[in-house]
């Protein structure tokens, strides 16, 4: 067990150094001068340079350059972004909220719609329900989740005109950043009407939730039949048959908690997709997260912002998945005999 | 009287066969097939189908809506945009686009897939943890956040993107590979090959890879939908493709601007990319569960 959790705790540093490393790269490869790139002051003075020069150890080896970078991410100092000149690491915690936040919220209601539909569609294996299901489902994998938003926005934006069309809250209302999650922060804080504002943030998460959501109940709700399907099929379950359980008690206490085992990690592998699609939703809605931030870097030659936006989103991927895959070998030690640790 | 009955002859199809008679029985992935040598014919003929050139500028002729409407006209059956250019050929211009880059994607993808996947597969140690690892953390980053990347290193456009999302494929042909490889390799015909004194490159060339056709077409089926998002993601963003292109994610953004006035410009391109990506989706699920069935019977 320590060993299991020892050689992770290996490979995530491993693999975050080697991201880091790779970032600090970036700087050389983007176009313009690295000293620009590094500490995002666009057109530094010949005295500013030498400041910098100083700052960043320009003038030792290369290495010990990076190692100098490295203890500038871990203090925080991450440079400046060219476009609104503040520092990038307040931009970071201002937009990976809003991200994680919209993502969390279709990742629930996929789960809450798909499983229980994955669940009926392997119940009713081979039957109208089980095909009704499938159908709809590749349906909902096959919808491209731009377009899915820009229908939202045109049925119920513009022609119904019951949810707003972007953003994250209505410019009326005032909300203190405690945590960056903005139902969370409506909750803790103590402004007026309170619900009304609840009500309006959770007004303007529906459409875009919804177009990230389809994609991933699809996904889970297949998953979830296939998984379930096979369980059923299985010896312990034929042996439970056999014993004389009925079936409720069956698909109760056998069949449903070993189906969901699948779920874990299909979830880190589904993870990065989510993620996208929450990017290109975000850019949809305006909403205030990560994707659109970076995409809107690009637009400006922002190359300070693209290189710190990365290094974040990645970090995030990685130790999401890894932990989920940690999680996964401590809880099933069927699985301990894997050769491959997918990160 | 029938032949099979006189001879008492059996019917002992060949594994191709019996995929195609597995895979005839789902009415749903037939139809999807057809859907697909449709798009395939509208992206190989689409010089002698479209009624005009996709960059042609009508100015008399601006934003009119689809032949199905009361104003429409039979002249442009999509309707024009907002700079009069028919919709209809600018959609299927945009299929041969969106279509052909991503299958010349996939294909490159595979390719380099399956020779890294191969090399992996067939040696052991570390050679083989090296790449693992390297393969890994690739693949835990977001296709999207890699094509940001590497557009901001070489700039817009479509080649740039191309490479972006050819980079982001290819993983998942090594993985595919590389498993395939190491499960074969404990069969028995592998090890008679061993036996005879094949090298490693001669047993993959000669007894693996005619085995691995079924996995790969399945896999590349995968491949091919993501890629077509991907593509029309990015040009969608403005990333990929840019304005004047006939690209279906480009054209989608162009829409955006007149989207009230005329729902049918983002209406259309989009149904287009949605129709290839469910053609696709319902042939690889039928192949995919055809292949299951084969091996059941």
């Amino acid at each position: 067990m320590l060993r299991v959790v020892l050689r992770f705790t290996n490979l995530v540093v491993l693999t975050l150094l080697a991201l880091s490393f790779f970032s600090f790269v970036l700087i050389y490869l983007f176009p313009g001068e690295p000293l620009a790139n590094l500490s995002g002051i666009p057109n530094p003075s010949p005295q500013e340079i030498e400041q910098l020069q100083h700052l960043y150890h320009r003038d030792s080896v290369f290495i010990v350059q990076y190692w100098y970078y490295l203890i500038d991410l871990f203090s925080g100092n991450w440079g400046l972004s060219f476009s609104s000149g503040l520092s990038l690491s307040s931009e970071v915690a201002r937009t990976l909220p809003a991200s994680i936040e919209l993502s969390t919220y279709a990742l629930l209601l996929s789960f809450i719609v798909g499983l229980p539909l994955g669940f009926l569609a392997g119940l009713r294996h081979h039957k109208t329900t089980d095909y009704a299901l499938l159908s709809v489902s590749v349906l909902g994998y096959s919808i491209p989740v731009f377009w899915l938003a820009m229908l939202l926005i045109l049925g119920f934006s513009l022609q119904l005109g019951w949810f707003p069309l972007s953003g994250r809250i209505s410019l009326l209302y005032e909300v203190p950043r405690i945590s960056g999650f903005i139902l969370l922060d409506i909750l803790w804080s103590d402004i007026e009407n309170k619900s009304d504002v609840f009500i309006d943030a959770v007004r303007h998460l529906i459409l875009p939730t919804l177009s990230i959501a389809a994609f991933t109940t699809t996904i889970i709700l297949r998953i979830m039949r296939r998984s379930f399907i096979e369980t059923m099929n299985s010896d312990y379950v034929q042996a439970a048959v056999a014993r004389g359980l009925t079936s409720r008690q069956v698909i109760w206490k056998h069949a449903i908690r070993n189906s969901l085992m699948p779920i874990l990690p299909l979830l880190g592998m589904q993870f990065t997709t989510l993620l996208t699609n929450a990017m290109i939703v975000e850019v949809i809605f305006s909403w205030p997260g990560i994707g659109n931030w970076l995409i809107q870097a690009i637009y400006q030659r922002d190359y300070p912002a693209i290189r710190v936006g990365m290094l974040a989103v990645a970090t995030l991927v990685v130790i999401f998945t890894m932990t989920i895959d940690l999680f996964l070998r401590l809880v099933d030690p069927k699985k301990s005999k894997v050769e491959r640790v997918a990160i | 009287m029938s032949r099979s009955e006189l001879y008492q002859e059996e019917f002992h199809p060949s594994p191709l066969q019996h995929t195609w008679l597995e895979f005839k029985e789902n009415h749903i992935a037939v139809g999807g097939l057809c859907c697909f040598i449709f798009i395939l014919t509208i992206v190989l003929f689409c010089n002698i189908l479209a009624p005009f050139d996709p960059l042609l500028q009508k100015t008399d002729a601006i934003l009119i809506p689809p032949a199905w409407e009361p104003n429409g006209s039979i002249v442009n059956v999509f309707g024009t945009d907002a700079l009069g250019r028919d919709l209809l050929s600018r959609v299927m211009y945009g299929c041969q686009m969106t279509f052909g880059i991503s299958i010349i994607l996939v294909l490159v993808a595979m390719l380099v897939g399956v020779s890294v996947g191969a090399v992996a597969g067939m040696s052991r140690g570390v050679r083989s943890s090296v790449v693992n690892h390297t393969l890994d953390s690739m693949m835990a980053i977001p296709t999207l956040l890699i094509a940001i990347i590497i557009i901001a290193i070489l700039g817009t456009g479509l080649v740039n993107s191309m490479w972006a999302i050819t980079l982001a494929l290819t993983p998942q042909f090594i993985h595919q590979t590389r498993d395939f490889v190491r499960q074969e390799r404990k069969k028995e015909y592998v090890r008679a090959a061993k036996l005879d004194g094949a090298p490693p490159t001669q047993i993959f060339i000669r007894s693996i890879l005619p085995n691995m056709g079924e996995v790969l077409v399945v896999q590349g089926t995968l491949a091919l939908s993501i890629a077509i998002l991907d593509i029309s993601a990015l040009g969608f963003l403005n990333l990929g493709a840019q304005a004047p292109t006939a690209e279906l994610g480009a054209m989608l953004s162009e829409g955006i601007e007149v989207a009230y006035m005329a729902p049918w410009s983002i209406a259309l391109p989009g149904a287009a990319i949605f129709l290839m990506m469910l053609s696709i989706n319902l042939v690889g699920d039928g192949l995919r569960s055809a292949l299951r069935n084969r091996l059941l019977h």
